[in-house]
């Protein structure tokens, strides 16, 4: 996955010479935390999933970088600068970030009489108008009128909380006071519910089965991520666009952002050449574009991103028109970073337990309830 | 006289309707069980965009395909699978070698003598398997890394040769050898590790092909411990490389069906090949 | 079976030879020290730290039972117990029957009897991240179960989206995995079986279901306990297709002791009442096969 960021690296510095490890990605941070504190020193850099910084960090696993902060806050966006952040110091240089858009089967829109939605922010839709469309397509013969990539993930749901203003779910000045009762969160979960129920959106399909529903053409729209045009460009034999991601009606616009940083192990007996390795691959705006090589995925660096995005638009050809536009704007206006909190982990695996409930059926605001209680139990080990 | 040829033939009939009934029955349950991999061996000759498309209302693509083809398995080539198999296989093959030794040895000392003591020792190998693994696998994994064996194959092969559960089910099979063998053995001047050799073993075969099955999947599907072992390039394992085929944002269906059917593949051979074996027992070797 | 029957398999006797316990002992040692540096004491490491508690922004203090008080007193974890054993009474017997019904039927004369007990055997050594995969597509609500039964008229079923249906559902998956196994097993105990018993009972007149019930099932008795303890263990020990199909859910529905263990001590990183709830799992195990010994000993 790496190999030509590496090759271009080690062009650059003959002296050093980079060894990849790769370790699966849903057994990634597990086997990170297992590993790190048990101060495993074959491992030099790593990437850090940025919601999960500040408790790697909180351990002493990663090695400070604040000397670097300026730097890193000349190469990429604010959110991408601050998520590094923890207790002050900086513990890690972005590489990737992320965002979310609306697609949409414009032959299914066509034949329901539906205008397409626009790909310019100011004419962003409401879930309300996605829903009215999506259930019109329904009618014109689409099973499911829309389905969310990652369906009961704390990434993809945290936008419709903040767009009812229901805040991230984790406050205080310490970041360990659960939160998740809010009218927003009720209300966000209970429209979440009632698409399910109302066989809107279909059940029982989650992983990474859920773009084949779009391509399969069972959707009429699909919230999903840059990595999607390349696949879609590539899998579906209709025509398709993208618009920007939907809001609340009377709420904010707001989108996920964040992906992975890298960070130096404290452990680690290379601590000279990881730099090396890591502000290159951060900073040097070529370096961070050649990572996103094997990958649809948008570059931190800012410089990277300005060159990468008229790409990713042009694989999707007519299809995928003004997303390198719509990106930018999100990154720059939109988008709100998953809360920093040392028990971000325990949150996330308890509110998604909770999302996937609320999604088979379960009272939002009871299970939200239940929720409140097993992250505070969860969370009473920390201290 | 008449009456004998007349109960046999009906005997034979009795025993054809037997025949077909069985045969009908061993086939359906043989389908049933074969359907969920036939299917994903159906899609690994398809690319992956078109793997959830004919699921439902059943049709003929479900289960078939006019126009397979080979590239989810040509993709394999770029990835690391071969390689992992081969350690698989390595790591697999000397646990099963090493373990059955072990096993085997520890399941006669708990049969064919009888001590003081022995049923706390035939304890603390139950006790030993109701330990899960997985659960203990962090506190070991700190005490291997004492040992400086994280990405090494004895890392990776220790684990798997003491298996309690092996050496459970090859005693059951040892107490059931008749006794009078063994004391006419000795009276024969046959040692302790001749009566095991030349004995049990050979009259143990469905066991310890059991038994080395148990020990070769523990290792073929090991996952969490290679995990905490290490995953270097040279020392990969099979799941692990089967795992990082799936990508973070996209998984591709094809490619993964067809990495799963070569890793099946492997221990298909040794269940269709030991199959021979299985028959043979105590009371087909004419020992009896 | 009593000895003066013959002893045909040395039926359950007593060995009579004695062999010096020296000798046992040097034949068990490799075995006795893999099994104490590999598993016990590591276990006995996990049962230290159950009484610890390390917190990421505190330090190590000794608890004593304080973590195995919190779990009790924790409902989640209640109802995780009660699901496990729920589980336990329900899938053992089932799989256990299953497996023996399948080894006689697959010990009996029939057409490509081999290869097709080779497919029962198969699924054993599907990875378990691919069969988790395989059944979330047949469990989808427009997959393939509902898909056959569709066939015979029956109505699409929420499976693993019902808190009613999930832990079923997930039941029926390690089935397809695990029966197999445990039936190669119970084949070979059968196979053991002279045929002459057979051959003697027919010519009695019995009936095959009488012979299945008076010759087969006490003849397996053996294997058939080596099967019901490593089969009860093993279902103990679930966690990989719970931990990729339901998270335990929908409603902690499928929420297994062993999965609770797994996100504990993996995911939230509580080593420490991770390793409680470890020792709690091992105790429930070691009640129930006791039990399971003590009863096939009274058969005896």
């Amino acid at each position: 996955m790496f190999e030509p960021v590496i090759a271009s690296f080690e062009a650059e510095y003959p002296d050093i010479t980079v060894e990849y490890n790769q370790v699966p990605f849903d057994t990634y941070a597990t086997t990170m935390q297992q590993r790190l504190s048990a101060g495993d020193d074959t491992i030099d850099v790593f990437a850090v999933d940025q919601p999960n910084l500040a408790q790697i960090a909180a351990q002493g696993f990663l090695e400070d970088l604040s000397d670097l902060k300026d730097a890193a806050q000349d190469a990429t966006s604010e959110a991408q600068y601050e998520i590094n952040i923890y207790d002050d110091k900086m513990y890690a240089l972005s590489i990737w970030n992320s965002t979310q858009m609306l697609f949409y089967n414009k032959d299914i829109l066509d034949a329901a009489g539906v205008e397409y939605p626009s790909a310019d922010p100011a004419d962003r839709w409401t879930w309300e108008q996605v829903e009215e469309a999506g259930v019109k397509a329904q009618e014109a013969g689409m099973e499911s009128g829309l389905l969310l990539e990652q369906v009961e993930a704390y990434y993809q749901l945290q936008p419709l909380v903040e767009s009812l203003g229901g805040g991230s779910g984790i406050t205080g000045d310490d970041m360990l006071t659960v939160d998740v009762t809010t009218d927003g969160w009720v209300e966000a979960m209970d429209w979440y519910a009632q698409t399910f129920e109302s066989g809107f959106s279909p059940r029982g399909v989650g992983g990474f089965q859920t773009s084949a529903v779009f391509t399969d053409q069972k959707t009429a729209f699909f919230v999903g991520g840059p990595w999607d045009v390349g696949g879609f460009a590539a899998n579906a034999d209709f025509n398709w666009g993208i618009a920007p991601h939907p809001y609340f009606d009377g709420g904010d616009a707001v989108t996920p952002t964040g992906s992975w940083s890298w960070g130096i192990n404290a452990a680690s007996n290379n601590k000279a050449a990881a730099r090396a390795f890591l502000e290159y691959v951060a900073l040097n705006p070529e370096g961070n574009l050649t990572s996103t090589e094997t990958q649809t995925i948008i570059p931190a660096n800012s410089e990277a991103a300005a060159e990468y995005l008229p790409t990713l638009e042009a694989m999707g050809g007519d299809n995928s028109a003004g997303a390198a536009d719509l990106i930018a704007y999100e990154i720059d206006n939109t988008a709100v970073a998953r809360p920093v909190s040392v028990g971000y982990v325990q949150f996330e695996a308890l509110i998604n337990q909770a999302f996937a409930d609320i999604r088979n059926g379960s009272d939002a605001a009871d299970r939200l309830e239940q929720a409140q209680q097993q992250i505070e139990d969860a969370w009473s080990q920390l201290r | 006289m008449t009456d004998t040829v007349v109960r046999s033939r009906r005997g034979m009939s009795r025993r054809t309707v037997l025949f077909v009934w069985n045969t009908l029955l061993a086939i359906t349950v043989g389908l049933a069980f074969l359907i969920p991999l036939w299917w994903s061996f159906i899609n690994s000759l398809r690319p992956g965009a078109e793997t959830f498309s004919y699921l439902n209302p059943l049709q003929w693509q479900t289960f078939f395909t006019a126009t397979p083809t080979l590239e989810n398995y040509l993709a394999l080539l770029d990835s690391d699978l071969g390689r992992a198999i081969l350690n698989s296989l390595f790591v697999s093959v000397v646990t099963v070698i090493v373990g059955l030794g072990v096993c085997a040895t520890a399941a006669y000392g708990l049969s064919a003598f009888k001590f003081r003591g022995q049923g706390v020792l035939f304890s603390v190998v139950i006790l030993s398997f109701l330990i899960p693994f997985d659960a203990i696998a962090i506190p070991l994994a700190d005490m291997f890394r004492d040992w400086n064996l994280q990405n090494t194959f004895i890392g990776l092969i220790l684990p798997g040769i003491g298996n309690g559960m092996a050496i459970f089910l090859l005693r059951t099979f040892f107490l059931a050898i008749p006794e009078e063998l063994v004391e006419a053995a000795r009276l024969d001047g046959l040692g302790w590790w001749g009566v095991f050799t030349r004995i049990y073993l050979p009259l143990s075969r469905p066991a310890l092909i059991g038994a080395g099955l148990m020990l070769f999947l523990f290792q073929w599907q090991a996952y969490v411990w290679p995990l905490l072992m290490g995953t270097d390039d040279e020392h990969i394992l099979g799941p692990v490389a089967l795992s990082n085929l799936q990508g973070q944002f996209q998984v591709d269906y094809g490619v993964l069906f067809a990495a799963s059917m070569v890793l099946v593949l492997i221990p298909l051979a040794i269940i269709l090949g030991f199959q021979r074996y299985f028959i043979q027992s105590v009371s087909t070797t004419g020992l009896k | 079976m009593t000895a003066s029957r013959g002893r045909p398999r040395g039926g359950g006797a007593r060995r009579v030879l004695t062999g010096p316990a020296g000798i046992a002992l040097l034949f068990l040692l490799p075995a006795l020290v893999s099994l104490v540096v590999l598993r016990l004491a590591p276990a006995a490491v996990a049962l230290v730290d159950s009484f610890f508690r390390t917190t990421l922004l505190g330090g190590t203090s000794f608890v004593g039972l304080g973590n195995y008080a919190e779990l009790f007193g924790n409902p989640d974890f209640q109802n995780s117990i009660a699901v496990t054993l729920l589980f336990t009474v329900l899938i053992n017997p089932l799989q256990i029957a299953a497996a023996f019904l399948l080894a006689v039927l697959f010990t009996r004369r029939a057409a490509g009897s081999r290869f097709w007990r080779s497919m029962v055997i198969l699924p054993i050594a599907v990875p378990p991240a691919v069969s988790a995969v395989i059944w979330s597509v047949i469990y989808r609500p427009d997959g393939l179960a509902n898909g056959f039964l569709a066939v015979i008229g029956i109505p699409p079923q929420p499976f693993l989206t019902s808190q009613y249906q999930a832990l079923l559902s997930i039941m029926i998956l390690l089935s397809w995995i695990g029966v197999g196994y445990w039936m190669m097993f119970l084949i070979a105990g059968i196979n053991d079986i002279p045929a002459s018993y057979y051959e003697a009972a027919s010519l009695d007149g019995a009936s095959s279901w009488r012979q299945l019930w008076a010759i087969t099932l006490p003849l397996v008795r053996r294997p058939l306990a080596f099967v019901l303890v490593a089969d009860t263990v093993s279902n103990f020990l679930v966690f990989a297709p719970v931990q990729i199909l339901t998270k335990g859910g929908p409603n902690g529905s499928t929420n297994l002791l062993m999965y609770d263990i797994y996100t504990r001590a993996f995911t939230f990183g509580d080593i420490n009442r991770a390793q409680a709830e470890v020792v709690i799992l091992v105790l429930i195990t070691v009640v129930i096969v006791a039990l399971q010994f003590r009863l096939l000993k009274t058969e005896d």
